[in-house]
């Protein structure tokens, strides 16, 4: 049974091979050795840099010289091949943050080690109790009170941005007459473009002390309205995305029920939004994935103490977010706290990774649906 | 025959019908504008209008909109009006009334004295009764008759006083109180809401239309809402920012212009503080990241779409891509800590924070890149390979120029999104709250060679550099406070300052896309 896959594979292996002894009889040797060169300098410079070695600036030199030397002389090759390097740079980078924030978190798990049916598994502690303190014994880092931060703030900001994006997205491809559209459609990439910071600086200077106010609070800082503001920048993403969606339902559907005496409201409603169903879920879980990885507002509208309110639905107080935790912490944060910042981040990247991978599959089963292939 | 002549496509009969409909959408439509009035401060609720309270008006006008909206539906289900009702409301409707009936039933049993277990009985039994009236008769009665009765008892509870000015409710146990200004307001939009809705069914006749009516009603309000936010958060950091911008600003004397605010630092020898360090910081940093970012991503979109087959390396890139784009930006900052700045002197530094937002960058240019030379037509590159040119010549003289428009777009709205970002250049790049002029960096001037290795060295990419958005941070966690004058208007107006090279990206993004666009289609 195993027989035929391994011969697939060897076949495959010996086509790879005679292909590349095809390329390299067919190439010319001196364009050859030069993107060798490059190439073998880049991935040298690479290393280097990894290494934190100051003789890094010889090999990128070193590519830089075999790469405008190839430039001059077979430009096609070369290009071909840096255009590949540069390929690779999502995948490094991608690469090279898992490992970075991960190893730097691991002294964080080590430290909040529980042990479960007779067995420790680290990490375990930040989130079985609820005690986050850096400073004074016992000195315990839960993630529990960010966590709960993080999903207050999130759920009020899905119930702003989901609702209205997904309305303004079919307002803007359905709806509207072209000339609003083409306002309508800037105006709210516009809004994804105002600073976070300003955002949360309008929240700080003026909503802040008016729900101190309005509800007798002590303090102003609430997961309400931070939940409500980074709805609002949330939004965008939503809309954009959902729109992508609705606008690649293929007009002929939509014809076909206008042509039977449908409504637009109707054909909304029964073709196009079922068609796109899936696209406008992938763009609410985009926006959830932006809510969660909000920062600056949150830093500067929140309390800045880690606690879990109580009772557990209190939205007229805020203390923290993952995100917040990170940012308010870090840099006067070190050893294990330094290191279970990380961990925040951990918990965060991973969080918004499968959010995203999640909406990317869910778009890929759409589109495959409506190019009529499944 | 008889059904035609009910279907006829000119009915005379409901012209004055859709006149009070259309009356009651623009009454509803006043209210939510004056409840959004009311409770942003503008107008207080026990301010009088016509002799009596603001907060009585608005009960009254809710009282007519719900007697109204009831009498439009019992018109229609008694005949006197040709409208065309379907047998039910629909389950989203039913759904809607139920939720609004179980809280309005708890909340009103609250008030009376009942406890939880009261409350929830009340709840359920109020809900289940909304269910049936909404789902079991016919359109016309189930979208109104609920309506309307939540509104009538708002307008009712307004009225009489029992909610109003002065009016106060402790949530025991949340350590928060609930004021009659603001519930008020929250009552008066949420009944505007209600009852607009209704009426503007009975408007389009019920049935197919006036569903459809309806809903672009509630659609058309929220489009609204959100530009109204926009503009009126533009509108606010402007008014706000503008003393503090054209502080000191003056035409004509020793310079040609002279703007403090802009090419002042913040140090003793300033007499006016300016943000000049941290606008430079923020274009160097643009800079930066645009040269790291840009170049890479074009390659990489063109190896993706000429040269790479699809597979599982495509596959895996374009997942590594939105996976990018969608990390949260405060990761970044952790990332570039952990990797940038051990690698670069171990110190928050200029370039570090370039790299990082340069990664953030990164993603963007790729998506945008690669949508816009795919959109490239294939005639053109067949085109070209009919003459017998090369593939590399075909990238770089046909796909390249063609796809520029798009390519531009995408790297300009990116460079706004970036500019403004502060949680990764918090981690890595770090700065002054006030920084003096000399503070800001010399990039060009600072190169050095030595003979050593790294053999070239740039002091000025190495310190730690303020950028607007940090800034801005800093100057908040200081608690607005500093060794300046008027440290209030000195943070709104760095605030417009972020704002407005922000949305300069922005605008002259979006303006290169009109007008590619209208080039193409001349």
């Amino acid at each position: 049974m195993s027989l035929p896959p391994q011969t697939d594979w060897r076949a495959s292996i010996e086509r790879r091979l005679t292909g590349t002894r095809e390329f390299v009889d067919d190439t010319d040797p001196e364009a050859l050795a030069a993107v060798l060169v490059s190439m073998g300098s880049l991935l040298a410079a690479f290393v280097g840099f990894l290494l934190a070695s100051p003789w890094t600036a010889v090999p990128f030199g070193a590519f830089l010289i075999a790469t405008g030397y190839g430039w001059a002389r077979h430009q096609a090759l070369v290009a071909r091949a840096v255009t590949f390097a540069m390929t690779t740079v999502t995948l490094v980078t991608l690469g090279l943050i898992v490992v970075f924030i991960f190893a730097e978190s691991v002294p964080a798990f080590r430290y909040e080690t529980a042990s479960a049916f007779g067995v420790s598994v680290p990490g375990l502690g930040m989130f079985t109790q609820a005690r986050w303190d850096a400073v004074s014994d016992p000195v315990r880092y839960s993630l529990l009170p960010m966590i709960h931060g993080t999903v207050m703030v999130t759920a009020i900001a899905t119930l702003v941005a989901a609702p209205l994006g997904v309305a303004a997205a079919l307002f803007i491809a359905e709806i509207a007459p072209p000339r609003v559209r083409e306002l309508v459609k800037p105006g709210i990439e516009v809004l994804a473009g105002i600073p976070s910071i300003v955002y949360g600086f309008i929240g700080f200077t003026v909503i802040n002390p008016w729900a101190s106010g309005a509800f007798a609070l002590n303090g102003g800082s609430t997961y309400l309205f931070v939940g409500m503001v980074v709805g609002l920048m949330a939004l965008p993403t939503v809309v954009s995305v959902a729109e992508d969606a609705l606008t690649s339902v293929p007009d002929v559907m939509k014809n076909g029920s206008l042509a039977l005496g449908a409504t637009d409201w109707q054909s909304m409603t029964s073709i196009t939004l079922p068609a796109a169903f899936s696209g406008v879920s992938a763009a609410v879980l985009l926006g959830v994935g932006r809510a969660i990885g909000e920062t600056m507002a949150a830093t500067v509208m929140l309390a800045g103490i880690p606690r879990i309110s109580e009772p557990l639905v209190n939205v007229f107080y805020g203390y923290e977010t993952l995100t917040s935790l990170i940012a308010r912490g870090y840099g006067s944060a070190n050893g294990v706290h330094e290191s279970a910042l990380f961990a925040a981040g951990v918990v965060l990247f991973v969080t918004v990774l499968c959010l995203s991978v999640g909406s990317q599959y869910i778009e890929a089963r759409m589109r495959r649906r409506l190019g009529g292939v499944e | 025959m008889s059904r035609a002549t009910q279907t006829a496509l000119v009915r005379d009969d409901r012209t004055l019908y859709e006149a009070a409909a259309g009356t009651a959408v623009g009454l509803a439509g006043v209210a939510f504008a004056a409840g959004l009035a009311a409770l942003l401060g503008v107008v207080a609720i026990d301010d009088p209008v016509v002799g009596f309270e603001l907060s009585v008006v608005f009960g009254a006008v809710l009282l007519a909109l719900g007697v109204a909206v009831v009498g439009f539906g019992m018109a229609s289900r008694l005949g006197y009006v040709d409208a065309a009702p379907q047998p039910s409301a629909g389950i989203v409707a039913a759904a809607a009334f139920t939720g609004i009936w179980v809280a309005v039933g708890a909340i009103v049993s609250g008030a009376v004295g009942l406890g939880t277990g009261g409350r929830l009985g009340v709840g359920v039994v109020s809900g289940g009764i909304a269910f049936a009236a909404t789902a079991l008769p016919r359109e016309d009665i189930g979208s109104t008759v609920p309506a309307g009765t939540v509104t009538v008892l708002c307008g009712l509870s307004l009225v009489t006083g029992v909610v109003g000015p002065g009016w106060e409710q402790v949530l025991v146990g949340y350590n928060a109180t609930l004021f009659g200004d603001t519930v008020v307001p929250a009552i008066v939009l949420f009944a505007s809401l209600v009852s607009g809705w209704s009426a503007a069914k009975a408007y389009g006749g019920f049935g197919a239309r006036g569903r459809n009516v309806g809903a672009y009603v509630l659609i058309y309000l929220v489009v609204c809402s959100i530009l109204a936010v926009l503009v009126g958060l533009v509108a606010f950091v402007t008014v706000k920012g503008l003393p503090g911008l054209f502080n000191g600003f003056g035409v004509g004397s020793a310079a040609l212009i002279s703007w403090p605010f802009l090419t002042n630092g913040a140090g003793l020898l300033a007499d006016i503080a300016g943000v000049f360090p941290a606008l430079v910081g923020t274009v160097w940093l643009v800079i930066g990241a645009v040269l790291f970012a840009v170049p890479t991503g074009v390659g990489a979109a063109v190896f993706l779409s000429e040269y790479a087959e699809q597979g599982r390396f495509t596959a895996a890139v374009e997942v590594a891509t939105n996976g990018l784009w969608s990390t949260p930006s405060i990761v970044f900052g952790l990332f570039g800590a952990a990797f940038l700045i051990p690698r670069f002197g171990n110190q928050k530094s200029l370039i570090a924070g370039m790299l990082t937002l340069g990664f953030m960058l990164l993603p963007l240019v790729l998506i945008t890149s690669r949508e816009a030379i795919l959109a490239v037509p294939d005639e053109y590159r067949d085109a070209s390979a009919a003459l017998g040119v090369s593939k590399w010549q075909t990238i770089r003289s046909v796909v390249l120029p063609a796809a520029i428009p798009g390519v531009t777009t995408g790297v300009i709205l990116g460079v706004g999104r970036i500019a403004g970002e502060t949680a990764p250049i918090l981690l890595t790049m770090g700065g002054g709250v006030l920084p003096a002029k000399s503070a800001a960096p010399d990039v060009l001037g600072s190169f050095q060679l030595s003979a050593s290795p790294p053999f070239v060295s740039n002091p000025a990419l190495l310190e730690a550099t303020s950028a607007l958005p940090y800034q801005l941070y800093a100057l908040i966690t200081a608690g607005l406070s500093g060794n300046i004058q008027n440290p209030q208007e000195y943070a709104w107006g760095l605030a417009l300052t972020l704002l407005l090279v922000v949305l300069a990206f922005y605008a002259i993004g979006i303006a290169t896309r009109y007008y590619f666009r209208r080039k193409l289609h001349q």
